[in-house]
């Protein structure tokens, strides 16, 4: 096959489900390990804020569940991306990138301040709406080439696939990963609960950056 | 050029266009909530014009990606308006005479069900379920409910699992599959208008 990733060192095949390690799928793959194992250990933090001109400070109480909720959906949303960096399967590809974008508005939505539970609204908005081109681009894909494996279609058996096909994946995947854009807009950065924002950025570059290959394969 | 498949997705893009522009113009929350549902028409539509059995197993997946986001969105919804359970969510109907209707329909629709299978039969039985309990009135045991869609839902992994790893039991795989669905999809369909009435807690 002409893979951009390097040969492929592995398959793992379930059914007709093939999943492979190539150089590059391996690298994100590891980094997705990594961010998820660092979700589990690291710990929140207290967010102190300063008033300007003072010696003034308050600390910011944050409840145990809402953190736990977070924690749940940061993992959730690194096992998503692992599965979305090793699949061999268009449509699996499809499913793992809106599980990333639903876990990532869980993530935004878990603070319970008013202006970003409004970022999160418009966020999921957009995700869900990306999920249109999405599974259209793959359905399209299976409808003229018979296949949804992209090692079938990387490997000119079953042909490339059609141009509207790899237009409406990047499409779809940058509507799921805007996540990073909503939470600068909601100011996630400054909000409660350090560690977990860290998964949105994260779980958007690598699903931009597999798609890249998914793309040039297929 | 025009065969099935291209009036087919004409008509589904003509319909995306129309969901995504009713989306664009919109400007309350809550109206662009109810239109996301229309909008994940079109990509159902482009699935099922694949015409096979892959279009089945593709729409599922599809659909319940979909609702997911929809209940986390309109979770989000109510947390960002602050609404809360309105203390009063009865349904007043009233009713002349309060009546048993015969618990033989529900049994009959139920025995339907089972002999149909899949995904038609859990619909039946699980209307026959759905009109058992409206006629007797609300003393749905979800606990019950709950331990019988997750033990269905393993037997119907369990039953790909053996489709997977030893092909050839795929006869009792297909028979676990099948009252795996069964009792999944009367589970489900029994829960259906219990969302109305008392929090539950």
């Amino acid at each position: 096959m002409n893979s951009i990733g390097g040969p492929p060192l592995f398959f793992l095949e379930f059914g007709d489900i093939m999943i492979y390690f190539s150089p590059y799928t391996v690298a994100l793959f590891l980094l997705a390990l990594v961010f998820t194992v660092l979700a589990i250990v690291s710990r929140p933090e207290n967010q102190v804020e300063i008033l300007f001109g003072t010696d003034a400070y308050y600390g910011k109480e944050i409840d145990v569940p809402e953190m736990r909720f977070r924690r749940f959906m940061s993992i959730a949303c690194g096992l998503a991306c692992m599965g979305a960096m090793v699949t061999g399967d268009l449509f699996d590809f499809t499913l793992f990138v809106s599980l990333v974008g639903i876990c990532n508005v869980g993530i935004v939505a878990a603070v319970k301040t008013k202006h970003v539970q409004n970022a999160a609204f418009q966020y999921g908005i957009v995700a869900l709406t990306a999920t249109v081109p999405l599974f259209g681009g793959a359905a399209i894909a299976a409808a003229t080439t018979g296949t949804l494996s992209m090692i079938a279609l990387g490997s000119g058996l079953a042909g490339p696939a059609p141009f509207i096909t790899r237009a409406a994946l990047v499409l779809g995947v940058m509507g799921e990963g805007m996540a990073p854009f909503y939470a600068a807009k909601a100011e996630m950065f400054r909000a409660p609960g350090a560690p977990y924002v860290i998964m949105c950025s994260f779980s958007s570059l690598l699903i931009f950056l597999r798609v890249v290959e998914v793309v040039l394969t297929i | 050029m025009w065969n099935a498949y291209s009036i087919g997705m004409a008509a589904v893009l003509a319909t995306g266009v129309i969901a995504f522009a009713a989306l664009a113009l919109e400007r309350d929350d809550l109206h662009r909530l109810l239109l996301i549902d229309l909008v994940e028409i079109p990509s159902l539509g482009i699935i099922a014009l694949l015409g096979t059995d892959l279009a089945e197993a593709l729409v599922l997946p599809g659909l319940v990606v979909g609702i997911a986001e929809l209940l986390a969105l309109s979770h989000i919804y109510l947390l960002k308006e602050g609404l809360r359970d309105r203390p009063e969510g009865y349904l007043h109907i009233e009713v002349v005479e309060i009546g048993h209707a015969p618990a033989i329909i529900a049994s009959l629709l139920v025995v339907y069900g089972i002999i149909l299978s899949g995904f038609t039969g859990g619909g039946i039985a699980g209307l026959g379920v759905v009109f058992f309990f409206m006629a007797k009135g609300h003393r749905e045991d979800f606990a019950l409910l709950e331990a019988a869609a997750g033990i269905s839902w393993g037997i119907w992994v369990a039953s790909f699992f053996v489709f997977m790893f030893l092909p050839e039991y795929w006869y009792l795989a297909v028979m676990g599959a099948a009252v795996g669905i069964l009792l999944k999809v009367t589970a489900k369909m029994s829960l259906v208008g219990t969302m109305w009435g008392k929090p539950h807690e």
